[in-house]
């Protein structure tokens, strides 16, 4: 069932994105980090996934070069089955807009739109106009009804995630990407963002790959990827607190 | 050291671009006043040096009194003398016209004028003249002129030559003094210029100079003065118009650098907000806010110093650049000196003004709450309302300028007012425009959205990009009306100058076209006619169009004025008499019975739209209805326009007066073509004057367009100032938008997109400016044109303030370009940062 230029691993053509041995090198001479040391994973579609590692093993540097916003130093980023890697900024430009989400620790709303038009932008940037019934949908699950017209400053932490949220989604991507999404978020309004992603995952299908140092995060997913040095360490099927920790703790144990 | 200026500095020392950007305003307004204080010394040392009208070798001058011949010859006997040279000049009649004779050696170390056809005249009756005389005059090598030299009786003067003067008015011709002299009947000279024999001390043959007049009545004695004192004081005279033209020169610099230390206000207000956290930080570990505002206002300072000693070398360096290269392009310009004193100032005025352009945003800064430091928002302009201090701010000055404004208007001289003082009225107008620009800058973050509603729509329909870009100048208001104010200030400044200039040149058609209604005129001497084969000549002549003859009466009586002038010309057939200023009625209904009055004679003698006037000529009376009364002047200098019949029942005669042509087509050689097809026409016959009404005109275009050259040059450093302010605007707001350009592109935007956006915001400041200054400057324009009592109709020309719209725009767009270049570039990854 496989060709050959397919990962060799057992997650397969269900990947909606995958890494083939990549590696990410800053810097060049003495001063050369390894940020990414030939990482070979992948990411299953409608599936929500967590990655996660002490702080500097790559996590962040992953997911850049997964989402297209980072060029690696070699290796393979397949993005529905096409390599990401060799492309010119035009074409990372136009899958950014049409292909991928983005959900940021902070937020990253534009202060001088309102709620409604920074959810629509990503839209209006591609010249297309917003599903009405999923725009819909979306803003009745994320509890924005009434909050559409407001600016990001008139909106509270979670709100403004949510925002954030409905935003990566609307555009119906094929992977949303979340880096620490509930790092500035009280942890009421991190588990509702948390739950929404798991929802979207579950409900609509959603592939989500999500970047957290948190093990209660991790535990809404359906699967923890663990990152070390650059290199993979691991990985949890139905991760819960405990699981996600005592890895975690092993692996700085290891080092 | 104040540990707040400590972590301030250190700041600075890490990005010292930064710090020459925030103070780039100030870095260009000292450069500019620095490089008029070397322009005028350039200026000031090369005219002194060439322009000075007495010839080098020239050792001595007599002047004034009475000197004749036989006292040039007896100074010509004195030993030590080398040579002299006598000024005299006469003006003498050719024909109908004015011809200027000078005496001049043409030749040697004491000549004004060196030949360039033909020869120098040596002969008794032998003249040159100028390349305009030949044009003019039609007086051609080996032609002759018959001249009155004022003795009564004609003299036949042979041109052998053309000589290049030092300045050409068209009617002058030159000869050796002895001839000049001869033509007179007292043989009295002006001055004469002596050369004395080299290695020769001039002093003793100065008093033997002396004492050859030493029998002379006081105030027939001439004085003795040296070619050194002459020089210098024509090279002083010289010096003191550059002195004046420097001093309006001077008033516009301040105006620049007013508009400078707005921009630094602005850019230091961008900066401290960009810092605003870190401040915050400061205040939260325990920095008192006075201590904080002594920090930035000394970093102010030190901003000023920085830029001002670096536009103060740039400066000099162009100071001595510029005369190298002009050298280098064949210009006699000197080097200017290092005006040490003034570098000083300048670098003070500079520290000056970022002080002051420092303290309101300091005071502000100061302010900030510790709490800031914990908040995540960190944009900068985003607040678009004002307070209430503010509102009063604005408010105040706007009354005063509408009170100021309305007294003007309501006190605005009637036509031919007496007794009209425009100096205060102008002086009304000028504060009345400082106040509506003080109000400007506090009001303007409550305009800037109205103007973004009208001009930002075209931007919105283009999609996301445009909507984006008026998003971003709208939520950051108060730094769009910053940089706008004064991109206004500039606008306001060219609108005004532009409507100026086009309502006086309108001014000035509407009083040449009775003064100069064709190209050419030509009449015969003192109540002489044209011969009718003249006029068929002209008619027949390809290079002549609108060829229309006239007579004209100077002997008729209207009411109690003898010797009035009456023409029948007609006026239909000449267009530019369309522009015309008809006070009242219309010059279309001249007809038989009727006629159109000169407006100073419709004054004198008290005659109104539809009054009767009547004319006596030679014992007969004509009564003519008023149909129209002109502004001031009626064409040909008459005081009445009738039709041929009445002119013929007031007792002329057939013949014509004169004649009036206009070249067939534009253009100097054209015209000059038709010049001579008008003389042809003429049959060579001299005593048949051709005059080039066309002279005047180009006289006040030209004037016209060095006045509005000089003027826009001038206003020039202001709008360069503005622009600078947009491109320094832009690049720190796009430092401080890192962040939100990364989650564009993150989210899909283009390279190409983000640039567009952020030029198009830049853009976005020149509209806003332009329109406001466009508001302000047409307006104020019309009221000091009104107040200045010249009767001069309001012209918008609204061409010229498009373009001046566009250019401006395009401009501050440019200014935008380097700084959505960096930004483009900016990876997307900085949107995920977290600080
Ligand atoms: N822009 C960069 N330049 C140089 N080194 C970097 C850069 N970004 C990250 N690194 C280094 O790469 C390694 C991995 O970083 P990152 O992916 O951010 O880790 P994580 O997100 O897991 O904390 C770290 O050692 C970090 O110092
Ligand atoms: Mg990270």
């Amino acid at each position: 069932m496989q060709t050959q230029s397919s990962p060799p691993v057992g997650h397969d053509a269900l990947a909606a994105v995958a890494a083939v041995d990549l590696v990410k090198v800053y810097g060049a001479g003495d001063t050369a980090v390894r940020a990414l040391d030939g990482v070979t994973v992948g990411f299953e579609r409608a599936r929500f996934t967590a990655i996660m590692g002490p702080s500097g093993s790559g996590k962040s540097t992953l997911m850049h070069c997964l989402a297209g916003l980072d060029t690696a130093t070699s290796g393979q980023v397949l993005l529905g089955g096409a390599d990401l890697t060799k492309q010119s900024d035009k074409v990372l430009t136009k899958v950014r807009r049409e292909r991928i989400g983005f959900v940021f620790q902070s937020f990253n709303l534009l202060p001088q739109l309102t709620a409604l038009r920074n959810i629509t932008l990503p839209l209006d940037l591609a010249g297309r106009r917003p599903d009405a019934e999923l725009l819909d949908r979306l803003v009745t699950t994320l509890g924005l009804a009434g909050r559409l017209g407001h600016l990001p400053s008139e909106l509270s932490g979670g709100q403004q995630q949510r925002v954030a949220l409905a935003r990566a989604l609307v555009s119906r991507p094929e992977v949303l990407f979340a880096d620490e999404p509930t790092g500035n978020l009280d942890s009421r309004s991190g588990a509702e963002v948390l739950g929404l992603l798991r929802d979207s995952a579950r409900n609509l299908g959603q592939t989500i790959v999500m970047v957290t140092h948190d093990p209660g995060a991790a535990a809404y997913a359906d699967r923890v990827v663990l990152l070390a040095d650059g290199r993979l360490a691991g990985e949890i099927y139905q991760p819960d607190i405990t699981s996600v920790t005592d890895a975690l703790q092993k692996l700085a144990a290891g080092r | 050291m104040n540990p707040i200026l400590r972590t301030q500095l250190a700041g600075v020392a890490r990005r010292p671009a930064r710090m020459l950007l925030t103070g780039l305003a100030v870095l260009v307004a000292s450069f500019v006043v620095y490089a008029t204080v070397l322009a005028q010394q350039i200026t000031q040392r090369s005219i002194v040096d060439g322009l000075s009208g007495t010839p080098e070798a020239v050792d001595l001058v007599i002047r004034q009194g009475s000197i004749d011949d036989r006292h040039l010859a007896a100074i010509n006997a004195i030993p030590g003398v080398s040579r002299t040279s006598a000024q005299t000049e006469i003006g003498a009649q050719l024909g109908g016209q004015y011809l200027n004779i000078s005496g001049d050696p043409g030749s040697g170390p004491l000549a004004l004028v060196s030949v360039t056809e033909g020869r120098y005249p040596s002969a008794a009756g032998e003249i040159a003249v100028t390349p305009r005389t030949v044009q003019l005059l039609g007086l051609k090598v080996g032609s002759t002129a018959s001249v009155d030299p004022g003795t009564g009786k004609k003299v036949a003067l042979r041109v052998v030559g053309v000589v290049k003067p030092p300045v050409d008015f068209g009617n002058d011709a030159y000869a050796p003094a002895s001839t000049v002299l001869a033509l007179t009947v007292d043989h009295f000279v002006q001055g004469i210029y002596v050369d004395v024999d080299a290695g020769t001390d001039a002093g003793p043959v100065r008093d033997r100079i002396e004492a050859l007049f030493a029998g002379a009545k006081d105030e027939d004695r001439p004085e003795v003065v040296t070619g050194a004192d002459v020089r210098l004081a024509e090279a002083r005279d010289a010096a003191s118009q550059i002195d004046q033209v420097f001093a309006v020169v001077g008033m516009f610099v301040g105006i620049a650098v007013a508009a400078a230390g707005l921009i630094a206000a602005s850019t230091f207000r961008i900066v401290f907000a960009q810092r605003m956290r870190q401040l915050a930080l400061l205040r939260a570990i325990g920095a008192g806010r006075s201590a904080t505002f002594r920090a930035l206002a000394t970093e102010g300072a030190l901003t000023g110093l920085a830029t001002g000693a670096v536009g103060v070398a740039v400066g000099q360096g162009a100071g001595f650049a510029v005369p190298a290269l002009l050298r280098g392009i064949g210009w006699n310009v000197l080097n200017p000196g290092i005006p040490v004193l003034w570098a000083v100032g300048t670098i003070l005025l500079a520290v000056v003004i970022s002080v002051v352009a420092v303290l309101a945003p300091a005071v502000s800064a100061a302010r900030v709450a510790p709490l800031e430091a914990l908040r995540t928002a960190a944009g900068t302009g985003a607040r678009t309302g004002i307070g209430v201090p503010r509102w009063i701010a604005g408010l105040l000055p706007l009354a005063a300028a509408l009170a100021l404004a309305g007294y003007v208007y309501t006190n605005l001289p009637g036509l031919d007012e007496r007794d009209y003082d425009p100096q205060m009225m102008l002086l009304a107008v000028v504060a009345s425009g400082a106040l509506a620009f003080a109000a400007l800058i506090a009001l303007g973050p409550v305009l800037v959205r109205p103007v973004l509603a009208v001009t930002g729509w075209p931007l919105r329909r283009l999609g996301p990009v445009g909507r984006l870009a008026v998003g971003g100048v709208g939520g950051s208001a108060r730094r769009a009306a910053a940089v706008s104010v004064v991109v206004a200030l500039g606008v306001t400044l060219v609108a005004g100058v532009l409507v100026g200039g086009a309502s006086i040149r309108a001014l000035g058609d509407r009083e040449l076209a009775a003064a100069a209604p064709t190209d050419f005129e030509m009449t015969g001497g003192d109540g002489s006619t044209l011969p009718e084969e003249i006029v068929t000549r002209a008619k027949a002549s390809g290079e002549l169009t609108r060829v229309t003859p006239y007579r004209r009466l100077t002997s008729a009586k209207i009411a109690q004025f003898e010797g009035t002038a009456v023409t029948d010309l007609d006026v239909r057939a000449l267009p530019r008499l369309r522009d015309l200023d008809v006070r009242s009625g219309s010059v279309d209904e001249l007809k038989p019975g009727t006629a159109v009055v000169a407006g100073y004679l419709a004054e004198m003698a008290g005659l109104r739209l539809g009054d009767t006037v009547r004319v006596e000529n030679q014992g007969r009376t004509v009564s003519l209805q008023v149909v129209a009364v002109l502004g001031d002047d009626a064409p040909l200098h008459a005081g009445l326009l009738v039709v041929p019949a009445d002119l013929t029942a007031m007792g002329a005669g057939g013949g014509w007066s004169g004649m009036l042509a206009d070249a067939a087509r534009d253009g100097a050689s054209a015209r000059t073509e038709a010049l001579r097809a008008m003389r042809a026409a003429a049959g060579g016959k001299t005593e048949f004057s051709v005059v080039v009404l066309a002279d005047q005109r180009d006289a006040l275009d030209a004037e016209l367009a060095t006045l509005l050259g000089i003027a826009l040059g001038l206003i020039g450093l202001t709008v360069l100032i503005a622009v600078v302010g947009v491109g320094a605007t832009t690049a720190l707001s796009v430092v401080e938008r890192v962040r939100e350009s990364g989650l564009l592109r993150a989210i899909g935007m283009s390279r190409a997109g983000l640039r567009t956006m952020l030029t198009l915001e830049s853009a976005l400041y020149g509209v806003i400016g332009a329109v406001l200054g466009l508001l302000l400057g047409v307006p104020y324009a019309w009221l000091a044109l009104r107040a200045t009592g010249a009767n001069a109709p309001l012209a918008v020309p609204v061409w010229q303030l498009a373009g001046a719209f566009l250019i401006l725009v395009v401009l501050t767009a440019l200014a935008g370009v380097l700084p959505a270049r960096r930004a483009a570039r900016v990876s997307p990854v900085n949107a995920l940062g977290t600080d």
